[in-house]
């Protein structure tokens, strides 16, 4: 119970009558409240009923354990023992409540924890008690991802907007684009809200959208504008951004374009400008070399097949050749053969499923009926799967965590009845699961699972940082998705070097494509985003890369050929990673330099941090 | 609040509240909640209505309060060590380790069907969760500072801790059963003083006024935490006569807390006051700019947006102060004053 001592004399009306409503100071007003006269005076004339001497004790201890002593000092940590915040996130956190007034652009860096900073900001109003309903608005794919970071991260009992009365919950996340509908509209311009968060607030850069109008009626005290792209091609934008959260801020429009603005585009005065931004915005960056990753180390697995599965590549391959010569070379009807091409690779049980379904679809007289029976009876020869049981040796000798990635839903099946069969516990995991059961098999690998068989790898939240072992048992002809798959484990936070192992069978195309992402592109050990721009390039004058190894693969007469075609690729490929990307190579431009201008002033407004994994 | 601290407060309410503490550490309760708690902390009002509609026995729920997360897990560990150490000559034939995936062959014909019933779990989900089957329920709870268990625990104490009527016990060594000791009726009232811009602190009050003297007493709950209280009249006690009534005494509080409230340094307030005019300052300069230039029919929407953006500054900013009564009761003390 600090007290200050005064240097101020004491008021002249000292015996006011109301207490109950007065003024401690010229600028303060005071409230006394005077509920629990009323019941305590009830209660003596009743003669009960009382409370307990211990509970009334433990009442105010609980009280003394909560009261916030100071204005200054950050209290949600206390709170927050299982949370270890990097110091930037911290300091942002800290810069906003005390320097801020609580309404600020977080300007982060993608990774660099926008979300963390809006919950401890979030978190320390609502420990103070100057927050009590809070409003989160963010892009419909994220609302789940908000409840739970700030449920599990934050002790904040938030919920997904579901039905018209959730939005009378305390905190409460919704998608911006059911908010602004009606009746959604009404209801919540007619509410007072503590705090408004808004996540991808770079999608309310338009004034003239109803997304803008509706967030500048919406009543709030605090505000956070979350996003990583506060500005893009335009000053107005960021002018725009600042307006919604404090107009007036950078004074009216032709104030900002006078003292600011040079050709629409350019910034000028860019010192005062610079001040202004600092005191709504707060944008972090990574440091030169500030994000230290694990290595990659890729080893590919040769896998003879047997002579029996060599067969049926054979088979599979002839006859969709076959049909393509047949079709004359059209590439969009042929999606369904480039598949069967794709599956052999994989198991046979992906082939079988596939191979069946063609064979209901055909008419009943079709000439491919026999065909594709006759591979159906080549499946049938089958009796082992080479690939499954390298694999299964594989993971053996590993005796660690593992996760297995197949591109096919009947491969996952046959592995896991194939593993479950040899003693080793694995458990699946697929787009179509919803998040419960995700989660509880994420679970369930962490836990007591050795290995964890994917069909997806995008999506969020299957982050395996506790894992560093990875098999493509097939692999994807989209580069994109394998560098997906890897960065599912190999991203920050995960301490132990990532090992790769591809599994390719000698004499089929496979053999082909890692020869061409491991050799040629280097995949595996390509730094992150660098793999972006060369398919970028590569995509600006060609199709999509498997689109055109689904079109070598097809139009070749014999393996000399496709191999050729395949170094071919390869070269171009190889060439376009040594060049710069795209944005820097037309500098020339207005736009360019507009861009860079642009670019320059935000880095001025950031400072740099250090992030370790 | 540490750890400790946690423990002992968790430990006071659960023992108040007549709850069955079933096992403890320093580290965790194991506790079969009182009716009473069980309505406070679980959350079941439907079948709490049940209850008391139909008159059925109510079976409270069983919980796993970890106070030390720490040291509980190691402690769990340890003993998890000792069991499987112990029971490996017995071979899988307690519960505890059918779960386990070591393939040893069930023993009985309970265990056979439970081994079945496991295979056909372990079929559908790759996994079998005999830990969860055949355990019953004791949901775990990590109290701590901040998580939500405190917290509503904080709530309770608050909502069932509120009013009392007290006599302090008397000094039993000092006594003689023929003299009759003279006892003072004080009004006792915890406050919380609230002061807030767009930032906050707060301070705690207590106050005790003698209702028969009109004396008041400042840190009245430190002095009154440290005796022994009972809810009774002890025996050869006379109570003085009130010489103020209860309404004075409030008054009293009230004139005591408003002169020691007006005594403090508003630097704070003032400086919250200045950023509040420059704020206001920069919405007028906006405002005013917009409606200038505007077209007739816009001008209403600017104004119904400066008039709104106005108000936020102020909820936001203006300094204020509020005082609300933790709990308060009428305490009993030996003496006169």
């Amino acid at each position: 119970m600090a007290e200050h001592i005064n240097s101020r004399p004491p008021q002249a009306n000292e015996m006011s009558q109301q207490a109950a409503g007065c003024k401690l100071h010229p600028l303060v007003d005071y409230q006394f409240d005077r509920s629990w006269q009323q019941e305590l005076q009830s209660r003596i004339s009743r003669n009960g009923p009382w409370d307990d001497w211990t509970l009334f004790k433990l009442a105010v201890e609980a009280q003394e354990a909560q009261a916030i002593a100071t204005f200054d000092e950050m209290q949600c940590l206390r709170s927050l023992p299982a949370l270890q915040p990097m110091p930037h996130q911290l300091s942002t956190a800290g810069k906003v409540v005390h320097e801020m007034g609580g309404r600020a652009i977080l300007a982060d860096e993608v990774g660099l924890g926008k979300t963390i900073e809006a919950g401890l900001v979030l978190k320390e109003y609502m420990v103070r008690g100057l927050v009590k309903r809070a409003l989160i608005l963010v892009p419909a794919s994220l609302v789940l991802q908000w409840v739970r970071e700030l449920n599990q991260k934050f002790g904040i009992a938030a919920v997904a907007q579901k039905k018209t009365h959730m939005w009378h919950y305390d905190v409460v996340v919704a998608s911006i684009d059911t908010a602004k509908r009606e009746p959604h509209r009404e209801l919540l311009l007619n509410s007072d809200f503590d705090m408004l968060v808004i996540d991808e607030a770079h999608k309310l850069k338009n004034k003239k959208t109803t997304n803008y109008q509706f967030v500048t009626q919406l009543r709030k005290k605090y505000c956070l504008l979350l996003t990583a792209t506060p500005v893009q091609n335009n000053l107005d934008e960021l002018y725009n951004l600042i307006t919604l959260l404090k107009p007036g801020q950078l004074g009216g429009q032709s104030e900002f374009a006078a003292n600011f603005v040079v050709d629409k585009r350019m910034p000028k005065n860019e010192e005062q400008l610079h001040e202004a931004l600092s005191t709504v915005m707060i944008r972090n960056r990574r440091g030169d070399g500030g994000i230290h990753f694990t290595k990659r180390i890729v080893k590919n697995i040769p896998i003879q097949l047997s002579p029996e599965e060599m067969a049926l590549y054979n088979g599979v391959t002839g006859f969709v050749k076959e049909q393509y010569d047949r079709s004359g070379g059209d590439l969009t009807s042929m999606l369904s053969l480039v598949t069967l091409q794709r599956e052999v690779c994989s198991s046979r049980d992906a082939v079988f499923l596939t191979l069946v379904n063609l064979f209901k679809k055909t008419a009943e007289d079709s000439p491919l009926r026999p065909k594709i029976w006759e591979l159906v009876d080549q499946i049938k020869q089958i009796t082992a799967n080479t690939k499954a049981e390298k694999a299964l040796e594989l993971i053996n000798q590993m005796n660690e965590k593992v996760i297995l990635f197949t591109e096919y839903r009947a491969t996952q099946e046959y592995l896991l009845q194939f593993f479950r069969s040899h003693n080793l516990i694995a458990v699946p995991y697929r787009g179509g699961m919803n998040r419960g059961k995700k989660d509880w098999m994420m679970d369930l690998f962490r836990g007591r699972a050795q290995v964890l068989i994917a069909t997806e790898a995008g999506g969020e939240g299957i982050n395996l940082q506790f894992c560093h072992h990875m098999i493509n048992f097939d692999l994807p002809w989209n580069p994109m998705r394998v560098e997906q798959r890897i960065g599912r484990v190999h991203r920050l936070g995960q301490t132990e070097d990532v090992k790769i192992y591809n599994l390719c069978t000698i004499g089929t195309i496979e053999e082909y494509i890692v020869n061409l992402l491991h050799e040629k592109i280097n995949l595996f050990e390509l730094v992150i985003g660098e793999l972006d721009h060369i398919l970028e390039r590569f995509e600006k004058e060609e199709q999509p890369l498997e689109k055109t190894i689904a079109k070598m693969m097809l139009e070749s007469a014999g393996s000399t050929e496709l191999k050729a075609r395949f170094d071919q690729l390869g070269s171009s490929l190889g060439e376009l990673r040594g060049k710069p990307p795209l944005d820097m190579m037309e500098d020339t431009t207005d736009k360019a330099k507009a861009q860079a201008a642009i670019g320059a002033l935000l880095n001025r407004v950031s400072q740099e941090v250090e992030v370790r994994p | 609040m540490n750890q400790k601290q946690v423990h002992r407060f968790v430990q006071q309410y659960l023992e108040s509240t007549g709850c069955h503490i079933i096992e403890k550490s320093p580290a965790h309760f194991v506790v079969k909640l009182s009716p009473e708690a069980d309505r406070m902390l679980t959350n079941r009002p439907y079948y709490w209505s049940f209850v008391d509609r139909t008159g059925a026995e109510p079976e409270t729920m069983s919980f796993l309060l970890v106070t030390d997360k720490e040291k509980y897990e190691l402690s769990q560990q340890a003993a998890d060590a000792a069991v499987s150490t112990d029971n490996a000559p017995a071979s899988g034939s307690t519960p505890r380790t059918a779960g386990t995936v070591t393939g040893t062959p069930p023993l009985s014909p309970g265990a056979s069907v439970q081994a079945a019933v496991n295979s056909a779990l372990a079929r559908s989900y790759g996994i079998v969760p005999s830990q969860l089957l055949s355990t019953p329920r004791l949901p775990r709870d990590d109290v701590h500072f901040g998580s939500k268990r405190l917290l509503q625990l904080f709530d309770a104490v608050q909502s069932r801790g509120s009013y009392v009527y007290l006599f302090q016990e008397p000094d039993t060594r000092s006594r003689s059963p023929f003299q009759s000791t003279p006892y003072t009726p004080w009004l006792g009232v915890n406050l919380k003083v609230e002061f807030q811009c767009d930032r906050k602190r707060e301070e705690l009050y207590s106050f005790g006024v003698s209702l028969a003297t009109g004396h008041c007493r400042e840190l009245f709950h430190e002095q009154l935490s440290s005796l022994k209280m009972t809810p009774r009249l002890p025996s050869n006690v006379h109570i003085a006569p009130a010489g103020i009534t209860l309404n004075k005494a409030i008054h009293i509080v009230e004139m005591t807390l408003e002169r020691k409230l007006k005594a403090q340094c508003y630097r704070w307030a003032e400086e919250a006051q200045q950023r509040l005019d420059e704020e206001q300052k920069i919405v007028s300069h906006y405002y005013d700019k917009l409606l200038q230039s505007a077209d007739e029919e816009l001008k209403a929407e600017i104004t119904r947006q400066y008039d709104s953006r106005k108000a936020e500054i102020d909820w936001q900013y203006r300094p204020r102060v509020t005082a609300t009564a933790i709990n308060c009761g009428i305490f009993h003390l030996q003496g006169i004053e």
